[in-house]
């Protein structure tokens, strides 16, 4: 890409970048500690992710801020536009992730004095975070080096991790029925496998995003959904 | 898909009627060739900007509408412009009727050294010998259309080079829009204006748009992205792209397009 006849403009996009980028290695290590302090149950390392969110969610504002400056500044077009539009799309994903995986340390520390079922039951946990965590990582290298192809790549992964997602919640509800000591451990496991899910779904949206920055189209065609687990659980109310 | 949600000035009939078609256009300053094969559908009732880096040829073009250029025996043109079908550029062609169907609005406000009312008056005399009264009723029109009416209403007898700059301008579209042309032509028509005065220019285009097919050279990036419904990228005499505006503004086809509408170009 050429350079703005204006050198400043260049430098202010090439801020919000570097700014993304900052946001995007924090979400990384927020999802990746906060997964290890759940499964070590490891209470300090909850509370330092607890606290390093502040920090994500001020970057974001900046990010915002700054966007919306640029915006009234240079009156951005074309693909200038797209990129400061999805600049601000793309940090308050980010920022969710932050919110997310902040929350599964918070389980990570309500847990921590519970009655704990068999290791195997965090196993699956560990694992769908893995995942996530390596689309994550693909998707901000993809927005970083503008790789349309490779955010589609993300995108069109994330059935496997709805589809892990589902497999894990039925692990989870069988430990619930085998022993009820285990429910107040693995509803918190639930509500953590949920976050991760919903983190795969930011990285799914992060990658609609770059598709939009780089073609700019929109994306209209329908990830498939193979979270089933809104139909799982049968409800007496659904079959009246 | 946003079928609820349409910006206004954006919406573009693609059926409409061609008003203007250039084909094959090029020409010439004496031996340089400042236009080079234009092919250019202009629609009728639309707005259609042409944008472009300084001696592009945009405002060469605008100028052959109303052969303008037909003042200087060195400047030549070569194709055929078809306004409703007939050749504008051909010998056969009567160049005041011409001029009285295709207006012009300059960058520089020119009013005339008389008062308001003649300055309207101007045009239509030029052409036709209307009773007084039905005179007021078409200069009063023509200033109310280009709504001018109400701050000249009590002073219609005084000069019209005291007014504001953008009083003027209107007073020009009004001389411009008296004489009922078809298309009119507005050469960077703001360029001179402060921010009001240029809000209140393109606030009657849009009004203009209703009744005649226009074509608006301006510099002015997102002026031209907030009026027209087509634009055309014009760079070193030729047209480089010409789409929907909202197209050539958002997601243009070719980088030098993209470059030039997000200030890269050099």
């Amino acid at each position: 890409m050429s350079d703005h006849i204006v050198r400043s403009y260049d430098a202010d996009l090439e801020g919000l970048r570097r700014s993304i980028a900052e946001m995007g290695g924090m979400s990384e290590r927020m999802l990746g500690d906060s997964t290890v302090a759940l499964v070590r149950r490891d209470t300090a390392l909850a509370q330092k992710i607890i606290s390093a969110d502040q920090r994500l969610d001020n970057l974001q504002r900046e990010v915002e801020e700054k966007a919306v400056l640029t915006i009234a500044r240079r009156q951005p077009l074309a693909n200038d536009l797209r990129e400061l539009i999805s600049a601000i799309r793309i940090a308050a994903d980010i920022e969710r992730v932050g919110d997310l995986a902040k929350n599964i340390a918070k389980r990570a520390v309500a847990i921590s004095g519970q009655f704990s079922p068999p290791h195997r039951a965090v196993v699956g946990l560990e694992h769908m975070s893995r995942l996530v965590q390596a689309q994550l990582k693909d998707v901000l290298d993809a927005y970083a080096a503008s790789n349309e192809q490779k955010a589609m790549e993300v995108w069109r992964r994330d059935d496997e991790i709805d589809a892990l997602y589902t497999s894990l919640f039925r692990e989870l509800l069988t430990y619930m029925m085998e022993d009820p000591r285990n429910i107040t451990f693995c509803t918190h496991l639930l509500f953590c496998a949920k976050n991760v899910e919903r983190i795969g779904d930011h990285t799914t949206n992060i990658a609609e995003t770059i598709h939009y920055l780089v073609t700019g189209q929109s994306m209209d065609e329908n990830r498939p959904k193979l979270d089933t687990t809104n139909i799982l659980v049968d409800l007496p109310a659904a079959n009246g | 898909m946003l079928s609820t949600l349409e910006l206004s000035p954006q919406t573009l009939d693609a059926e409409a009627p061609v008003r203007i078609a250039v084909k094959n256009l090029d020409f010439y300053y004496g031996e340089h060739k400042a236009l080079k094969n234009i092919n250019l559908d202009f629609r009728d009732r639309h707005v259609t900007a042409l944008i472009g880096p300084s001696g592009c040829g945009k405002s060469t073009l605008l100028r052959i509408f109303n052969r303008i250029y037909s003042l200087y025996p060195e400047q030549k043109a070569t194709g055929e412009i078809l306004l409703d079908g007939r050749n504008i550029i051909g010998n056969d062609v009567d160049v005041n009727e011409l001029r009285s169907r295709v207006g012009m609005v300059f960058q520089k406000p020119t009013p005339f050294p008389m008062s308001i009312y003649d300055n309207v008056a101007f045009g239509i005399r030029l052409y036709e010998k209307p009773p007084k009264s039905e005179l007021d009723d078409r200069v009063e029109g023509a200033l109310r259309r280009s709504a001018l009416w109400d701050e000249v209403k009590d002073k219609l007898k005084s000069s019209g080079m005291g007014l504001s700059g953008g009083q003027q301008q209107r007073l020009c579209i009004a001389r411009t829009i008296a004489q009922k042309p078809e298309v009119i032509l507005f050469d960077e028509p703001t360029s001179a204006l402060d921010p009001i005065s240029t809000g209140k220019i393109e606030d009657l285009l849009e009004q203009l748009k209703s009744d005649f097919t226009i074509v608006i050279v301006t510099h002015n990036m997102q002026q031209a992205a907030r009026i027209s419904q087509y634009t055309a990228f014009m760079y070193l005499g030729e047209v480089i792209e010409f789409d929907a505006t909202n197209t050539i503004f958002m997601n243009p086809h070719k980088k030098q397009t993209q470059d030039y509408v997000t200030g890269r170009f050099g």
